[in-house]
């Protein structure tokens, strides 16, 4: 098939902090530099960009302070200034607050923001800098020429169903390029084919992930002043997940609650909606919340593994940057810094490589210099291990993360990691025999006030794509109709956060269901799936989630 | 006065033109309203409007308006309303509209408040509302500004049989536009249907709905059987037209079509919020489902918790009578 072409020096493909950041330093180094403009293109899968974009958050701006000096002259959305911070520990009931904040929790100087409006205000900083972003486009494909990332081809549109082309009918688009910038987000697809193809996860730890659930509630009679924080751990989580929950007071009444579990959970049964769930139902949550609505909901994986499964972040013609290489500080519970600084340098790793005329894995190599250089690796080096200790268990992770507190991460041994997936047990080996009932095993009831089910919240993450388009989650073999029932019980029915995966019983046997339309791009399932045949590709452009002030 | 904008294909009037009208009576509050119908020939239409006696019908024709066009709508209504000086401009939130109205709105420069669901007066003046975040909230929209405003009304919001008629019949006056063709941009080509069996739901005052508790395909007739006895049209949850068993264009729902008809049988449809937002407007909602704690009877005038397949057969039976 013909594909037309289109030939730029630089591709960022992902318009988040960091692919914006990166396009913004771009400009700003072109502009410093003079001589011949290098052409920059951004490829945002989402209708524009910010919609795809959801966080908690808690925003370190030293980034955003070197990138853009000026933020806040020039309207940067940061909601609130944190004025109060608290930390609580939860066992069933009750609630314990910390009397000292442990330093990585602390966030005098911080903001509080909604990631979707300063990614909105970033692709204004950018585009008016006269860089491209061309919302609506999704990558599908890397282009490669024996060994050398030239590109990336965008996904055709117009396709139905059964794979065959509409009158609406517009095939991809090869964006070449001398240097390719991948943020295409945690679990990004595009470097997940990059990490598989040129074995850039070689000599480090498996990457490992959590999701994140998240819900904007509008409680006008204040349960939580504006600037405050709290963070907690516990309840409802059991000592062998990973995890914690989430209150951030917003301006105008406004509340973000959210929790976020890690995806190396040992329970088939275990539903991170349901913790969420769970977690509002609280006693110090339910207070918070009394008297509210929701108005908007969505989940998200995070990358949790830190700086040991960072994979090689440089290749011919290539870079990795954000999310999508694993820059989180899971400690801190921090990423959007660390993906707007790592956007930065890549920017001018590329910046310098097409200077000099030499963007092959030696003349990228210097990016991987400039993160060791940099307050990246200041900030993730020491607590490398901290996620990885607390596959031991809470208490083990806490003494871990304290000690590595102290010590700055100095004597800490490198902890070997797992990929989350492979810690499912199956049922028989959890529960000793096969329960009968795949019904959640942290289920909860459901109020549709406070505590909802996937389906109802599913439409309060605006999402939406194009009916008639093929399937964009690929189930690679049968197992969901023979062994997966008995081994796990359909894991996927319960992690999935969007209610997109369904088993259906027709004429006494079971078939899966992909309701496709309802994804929220959160890859939780390419990840979790414990035999690992589900690979999450990019729907049509434009589609996916709508997360106005996530 | 206050001018409402009817909508025609091939000469018919579509219902939603009459919930205009009542919105437009709510809003004029007793004052006088006159009604717009443009096309190449309409004189079914406006002989329908008339004989409602609703208010003066200003029939609007010209060969450039024998086919739809964004530009020459815009071009023949700004000339009428610069003609009528009207203090608002109501019409129902149809595609059409959709597709002109803003540019209506631009060329005059006043303010457009779309899909209106209700008008109220506050101490402030004439409120009105719009639904925000899937109508969880609902906001109060005040137009300033002197000159007219415009306003589209959400289909179903105000009811068409709400209108206050008149028995003497209201003028029909021709009302002559001149529009320069070649400034027309679109070229609008032969309509089409895609499906072979077109259906349009929005038209239909009764409709019977299926979801997941119907079961299989083999036992459709059932519902159809009630749709037949009700004179309603067929519709279904998602997973049904999901499963093929219906047409996607008989789907409800967020991802299907918003109706609002007089009465709306939901038959083992729990009421996921996706499928309440499509039906929720509508004036009389039954609900027939095994689940008592279903959201659908949140909704519902009245409920029957059962076993659809015991009662439906009882309704047939009640409605043979």
């Amino acid at each position: 098939m013909q594909h037309e072409t289109l030939d730029v020096d630089v591709l960022i493909v992902g318009g988040g902090p960091a692919g914006l950041s990166a396009a913004i330093r771009m400009a700003q180094l072109q502009q410093q530099a003079g001589g011949e403009p290098l052409s920059v293109v951004v490829l945002e899968k989402a209708r524009e960009a910010g919609a795809h974009m959801l966080s908690g958050a808690v925003l370190d701006t030293s980034a955003l302070n070197e990138l853009i000096p000026d933020f806040r002259e020039r309207g940067a959305p940061l909601a609130a200034e944190v004025s109060r911070d608290d930390v609580y520990f939860l066992p069933q009931t009750s609630q314990l607050r910390f009397p000292l904040i442990p330093p990585p929790l602390r966030n005098h100087g911080n903001y509080i923001v909604s990631l979707q409006a300063l990614v909105r205000w970033l692709s204004e900083q950018a585009e008016n800098q006269g860089t491209d972003i061309l919302t609506g486009f999704a990558g599908q494909h890397v282009l490669t020429d024996g060994d050398r990332v030239v590109g990336v081809r965008t996904g055709d549109r117009g396709v139905g169903r059964g794979g065959e082309p509409k009158s609406s009918f517009d095939a991809g688009v090869e964006i070449r390029a001398k240097v390719t910038i991948f943020c295409d987000g945690v679990r990004g697809n595009l470097t997940k084919e990059l990490i598989r193809r040129f074995a850039l996860g070689r000599g480090r730890e498996p990457e490992q992930f959590a999701i994140g659930l998240k819900e904007l509630w509008d409680v006008p009679r204040g349960g939580v002043t504006s600037g405050t924080v709290i963070h907690s751990m516990g309840y409802p989580l059991r000592h062998e997940e990973f995890g914690g929950g989430f209150v951030y007071g917003l301006p105008g009444g406004q509340i973000s609650v959210g929790f976020v579990v890690g995806l190396d959970y040992k329970d088939p049964l275990f539903d991170p909606h349901m913790a969420f769930n769970r977690f509002k139902q609280h006693p110090l949550v339910a207070a918070l919340l009394t008297g509210g609505q929701m108005l908007r909901y969505g989940a998200k994986a995070l990358p949790e593994g830190g700086w040991n499964t960072v994979p090689r972040p440089y290749l011919d013609g290539a870079l990795i940057a954000g999310d999508a290489g694993g820059f989180l500080n899971s400690m801190r519970l921090k990423g959007i810094h660390l993906a707007m600084r790592t956007g930065m340098l890549a920017a001018e790793s590329a910046f310098e490589a097409i200077r000099a005329e030499d963007t092959s894995a030696r003349g990228l190599a210097a990016y991987q210099e400039k993160i060791d250089r940099s307050a990246v690796r200041a900030e993730l080096y020491p607590v490398r291990n901290v996620h990885q200790a607390f596959g031991f268990g809470l208490a083990t992770g806490l003494a871990f993360a304290g000690f590595s507190m102290v010590t700055e991460g100095r004597w800490a041994p490198d902890v070997r990691g797992h990929a989350g997936h492979r810690r499912m047990q199956t049922l028989r080996r959890y529960y000793g025999g096969r329960p009968t009932s795949h019904i959640a095993s942290n289920a909860t009831a459901i109020d549709r006030q406070r505590t909802f089910d996937k389906l109802t919240n599913v439409h309060y993450s605006g999402t939406a794509h194009e009916e008639d388009q093929p399937v964009h989650l690929l189930v690679h073999s049968e197992v969901c109709s023979s062994i997966c029932g008995p081994e796990y019980g359909h894991p996927c029915t319960r992690f999935c956060p969007a209610d997109v995966y369904e088993i259906v019983e027709e004429a006494g046997r079971s078939r899966l269901q992909i309701n496709a339309s309802n994804c929220v791009h959160c890859k939780t399932c390419d990840i979790m799936d414990p035999y690992g045949v589900i690979t999450w590709v990019p729907p049509e452009g434009g589609g996916g989630p709508q997360y106005g002030g996530m | 006065m206050i001018l409402v904008l009817a909508e025609q294909r091939d000469g018919h009037l579509n219902r939603a033109s009459w919930e205009a009208v009542a919105a437009a009576q709510r809003l004029a509050a007793g004052g006088p309203l006159s009604v717009a119908v443009l096309g190449g020939s309409v004189e079914s239409a406006c002989v329908e409007l008339a004989s409602a006696g609703v208010g003066d019908v200003l029939e609007v024709v010209d060969p450039a308006l024998e086919a739809y066009t964004p530009d020459g709508y815009v071009a023949a209504l700004a000339q009428v309303i610069e003609a009528a000086q009207p203090s608002a401009i109501v019409l129902a939130h149809t595609y059409q509209a959709r597709d002109f109205a803003p540019a209506l709105a631009a060329r005059l420069n006043r303010p457009l408040v779309t899909d209106v669901v209700g008008i109220t007066d506050t101490t402030e003046g004439r409120t009105f509302l719009r639904q925000m975040f899937h109508g969880k909230l609902v906001a109060d929209v005040r137009p300033t500004g002197n000159g007219p405003f415009l306003i589209t009304v959400q289909i179903g919001a105000f009811r068409a049989d709400q209108m206050r008629t008149n028995s003497t019949q209201s003028k029909i006056v021709r009302t002559p536009v001149v529009i320069d063709r070649s400034a027309i941009r679109q070229t609008p080509e032969a309509p089409f249907r895609e499906a072979k069996q077109a259906v349009d739901l929005g038209q239909a005052t009764r409709i019977v709905a299926v979801g997941r508790g119907i079961k299989s395909l083999e036992q459709l007739p059932v519902a159809q059987a009630l749709a037949d006895a009700l004179e309603a049209e067929l519709a279904a949850s998602r997973p049904i037209c999901d499963n093929g068993w219906l047409p996607m264009e008989r789907q409800v729902g967020s991802s299907g079509q918003t109706v609002a008809p007089k009465l709306y049988v939901a038959l083992g449809i729990s009421g996921a919020i996706q499928h309440l937002v499509g039906m929720k407007g509508s004036r009389t909602i039954v609900a027939i489902n095994k689940d008592a704690d279903a959201p659908i009877f949140e909704v519902a005038d009245y409920g029957i918790v059962g076993d659809l397949f015991e009662i439906t057969p009882a309704l047939l039976e009640e409605l043979k009578k």
